[in-house]
């Protein structure tokens, strides 16, 4: 999988950061859209994000200070990449819980950012040195759901062959997941087009297997975080005799990706039968679907024999890293945080994604603030409202903004349940809420 | 300033080479009281007697005078072993560095190099960073396939990489399988067989590469003095070939590379391996019988012929053996990397070590098989 910016698809400006050039940024991203065929309901929500981060951020930013605009078309969707610099950006109304109140005019001035968040499909934010802040924002196309396709007999006999797939192979492929209603299928599968266009892209890695002209399975690989990989499947469309299908798909697939950049390699897709010579244990989420409790089965393996570092954390984290780091054998070394709460400031940030089809909400840490354990059971609360049932933390041991949110996530009902090594900036510990019994 | 828009296309999406760290290190982090390197084929027996001795009576002052910029004395010495003029070979800092000399004299982006998937690594990774294309056929019954690789030639090949015998499987074609290869293989390209284990091999039936030269003067040979002459630290491998051919790949190497000790040690070290080769072979074959044994009472399947090395199935991923290994003070090879994954790579060393090495692996697949599996 190899990712590449084309630059016949991107076009980048460099701005001075002042209200007077708003209509251009504004401009240069609907035409840009435009030209880059997305229609208006597709670019409407980047224009709109552009139209209130700029104005919202210029108005905080020092007078000699420029911003960049990236525009970028990845086939399957349109990424707009504003990068700034700014010494303490307001970043609280990128929460979802920011509620606009009309008496209020420091609530309506950040209005803008959280209608930005809302209208995109995807919002990340990084920090850089020297005060760098990094928005990343991407509206993806609109696609059609799957179409009903035929799945393969039962009684196919020649032996399974590897496809390296084309963009119609993978098309098909996701119209027969979806078709075999296989369990734990991504979004991006679930719409057989992003898919296709996702492959073309080099954003996701494939392999299928086929048997007699059918497609027979195949797995695939698409990135979790910077550093990590996140393997879905393998899917198998019929029987499969002693996991031929499976060991075909997963030897391959491991052997791909071993000389890619990536450290290491997670599924999250629950159990996979004799997954020792292939992954690590590494724990289970409590999760639900309905009114049935289910266990998330998760696995890893490092791709790269280094993986070393230290991880600053207070208890019960501590403890809990520890063991975690003993049983997978790595080498960790953990030592107390000394951070001074009193030196927090005073709001702090979460990013949400939500999967609606697994009623699912992931909260990363963004900025560690006085107030996270309300704005942790606030996020609950919304997201209780909005009909999601299920939530999940994602922590990085190695930013300090994160560990902060270790005894917040404690007193709010967050328990630790497992730590993906490597995925971040440092390694990722992910956290469940079990409801209390009862309750679903 | 804007890095990014600075770096080729084809250097920006790869990876650095992580190399693993100081033994110390290591101790410290998996808690092990003691660390055996059984990850780089290295040879515990040492440098023949003659390379030490020069390597202890290396004189100090000589480390503030350049060495002979082209290795001159050396190249003299391996010509005459060889029986080949000394200006057909080229001496670099160690084979990787001749490696990516001959891909520099030959190629430019839109050209591809032809070889294995499951090899050693440096010729896919040198290609990809210089903005060649890598074409990687798969093995056959873990050896290069000669057909593939030849089913993958175009117009823009400019080389084949056969790793002879190949590191990790220990395969190796014989003389009349080259030759099959380079005959078909024609003459418009540069065919490169690495010989970096040559010395590790007695069988009459490996090829004649020098021999074989007069015939196909496409024909390049890389050797080392890395693995069976044990200076791996100091860093001396080199290419043989056609006056012809070295002259072109001698435009695009660096002088002055291989160090003065590194020089005095090899000459030093040619003149006077006889024994021991002899006792390397003996080493690596006890070895080799030891772990073999082991692994059959244990189970585990092994691949493994020519070269100081055997491969092994490991009942769990071969990353998390990597790190039960190393808390036991064992570093192995994990293969993940070579694209084996669910194996580990095993330099043959003394008998103790490998008697300590099967003993903590038993222990080890014995922990693995009776801890009740998780989910």
């Amino acid at each position: 999988m190899k990712q590449a910016k084309s630059r016949s698809h991107s076009l980048s400006s460099r701005l001075p950061f002042k209200g007077a050039f708003l209509p251009l940024a504004m401009s240069l991203v609907e035409k840009g859209a435009e030209g880059f065929g997305y229609g208006r309901r597709e670019a409407g929500g980047l224009v709109l994000a552009i139209e209130e981060l700029f104005s919202f951020y210029a108005r905080q930013a020092t007078a000699d200070s420029a911003i960049d605009v990236d525009l970028e078309d990845q086939g399957y969707r349109l990424a707009l990449t504003l990068t700034f610099r700014m010494a303490n950006p307001d970043l609280r109304a990128f929460n979802l819980t920011w509620n606009c109140s009309l008496d209020s005019e420091e609530s309506l001035e950040l209005l803008g950012p959280m209608l930005a968040a809302r209208s995109v499909s995807s919002l990340r934010l990084d920090f850089g040195t020297d005060d760098q802040v990094v928005l990343r924002l991407a509206r993806n196309r609109d696609y059609p759901p799957a179409a009903d396709v035929p799945l393969p007999p039962g009684d196919l006999k020649s032996p399974l062959r590897l496809l390296e797939p084309s963009a119609d192979d993978l098309r098909h492929f996701a119209a027969m997941a979806v078709a075999a209603g296989s369990p734990f299928l991504p979004g991006f599968l679930a719409r057989p087009g992003m898919a296709a266009d996702m492959l073309a892209a080099g954003h996701i890695g494939a392999l299928l297997i086929e048997q007699d002209s059918w497609i027979r399975g195949g797995v695939l690989w698409h990135p979790l975080t910077g550093s990590c990989l996140e393997l879905y499947g393998p899917y198998i469309f019929g029987p499969d005799a002693d996991a031929q299908g499976v060991t075909l798909l997963l030897d391959a697939a491991v052997a791909r990706i071993s000389r890619s950049p990536y450290r290491g390699l997670v599924r999250r897709q629950g159990v996979l039968a004799g997954f020792e010579r292939f992954f690590d244990f590494l724990g289970e989420l409590h999760l639900r679907r309905g009114d049935a409790a289910i266990r998330s089965t998760c696995y890893y393996r490092q791709l790269k024999e280094e993986s070393s570092g230290t991880v600053y954390c207070a208890e019960p984290l501590a403890s809990f890293l520890d063991k975690q780091y003993d049983r997978l054998c790595l080498p960790r070394q953990i030592r107390q945080a000394g951070s001074d709460p009193a030196r927090l400031r005073d709001g702090s940030v979460l990013a949400v994604e939500l999967e609606h089809e697994r009623s699912l909400a992931i909260l990363r840490p963004l900025c560690a603030g006085k107030d996270m354990a309300a704005n942790l059971t606030a996020h609950l609360d919304m997201l209780r409202g909005e009909g999601i049932g299920n939530f999940l933390v994602e922590l990085n041991t190695g930013r300090s903004e994160d560990t902060a949110f270790a005894a917040p996530l404690a007193e709010t009902g967050f328990v630790p349940r497992l730590v993906i090594p490597d995925a971040g900036q440092g390694d990722l510990v992910v956290y469940d809420h079990p409801e209390p019994e009862g309750r679903v | 300033m804007n890095l990014e828009a600075l770096i080729p296309e084809y250097v920006r999406g790869f990876q650095a080479y992580v190399p693993s760290k100081p033994d110390h290190l290591l101790m410290r982090e998996y808690g092990a009281s003691m660390l055996h390197r059984l990850n780089n084929n290295e040879n515990p027996l040492g440098p023949p007697p003659a390379a030490a001795r020069v390597i202890a009576a290396f004189p100090p002052e000589r480390a503030a005078i350049y060495p002979s910029g082209d290795s001159y004395d050396l190249r003299q010495s391996l010509g005459a072993r060889l029986g080949i003029a000394a200006d057909r070979v080229l001496v670099g800092n160690g084979s990787c560095e001749v490696i990516s000399s001959v891909i520099k004299a030959f190629c430019q982006p839109g050209d591809n190099i032809v070889t294995a998937d499951k090899t050693f690594a440096v010729y896919e990774w040198v290609a990809e960073f210089s903005g060649i294309e890598a074409r990687l056929t798969p093995l056959r019954d873990y050896a290069f396939d000669p057909q593939a690789m030849l089913d993958r030639i175009d117009r823009h090949t400019k080389i084949l990489f056969v790793c002879n015998p190949n590191n990790p499987t220990g395969t190796y074609w014989t003389q009349r399988m080259l030759v099959d290869f380079l005959e078909q293989a024609g003459e418009d390209r540069i065919v490169v067989v690495d010989e970096a284990y040559r010395e590790y091999i007695d069988d009459p039936e490996y090829p004649d590469t020098i021999g074989l030269m007069e015939r196909f003067p496409n024909l390049v040979v890389f050797r080392t003095f890395s693995k069976m002459y044990a200076l791996a630290g100091l860093r001396v491998g080199y290419l043989a070939g056609t006056e012809a051919v070295v002259e072109v790949v001698r435009r695009t190497s660096v002088a002055y590379s291989v160090n003065v000790q590194a020089q005095q040690a090899a000459l030093a070290a040619l003149e006077d391996d006889r024994e021991h080769i002899a006792a390397t072979r003996t080493l690596v074959r006890e070895g080799m019988r030891l772990v073999v044994d082991a692994c059959r009472d244990l189970e585990l399947e092994t691949v493994g012929g020519a070269g100081n090395y055997l491969m092994i199935r490991t009942p769990i991923n071969d990353m998390l053996m990597y790190r039960r290994l190393m808390k036991r003070g064992m570093m192995v090879r994990t293969m993940t990397g070579f694209r084996f994954p669910g194996w580990i790579r095993v330099t043959l060393r003394e008998i103790p070590v490998m008697a300590s090495f099967a003993a903590i692996l038993a222990e080890e697949v014995h922990a693995i098989r009776n801890q009740r599996v998780p989910a």
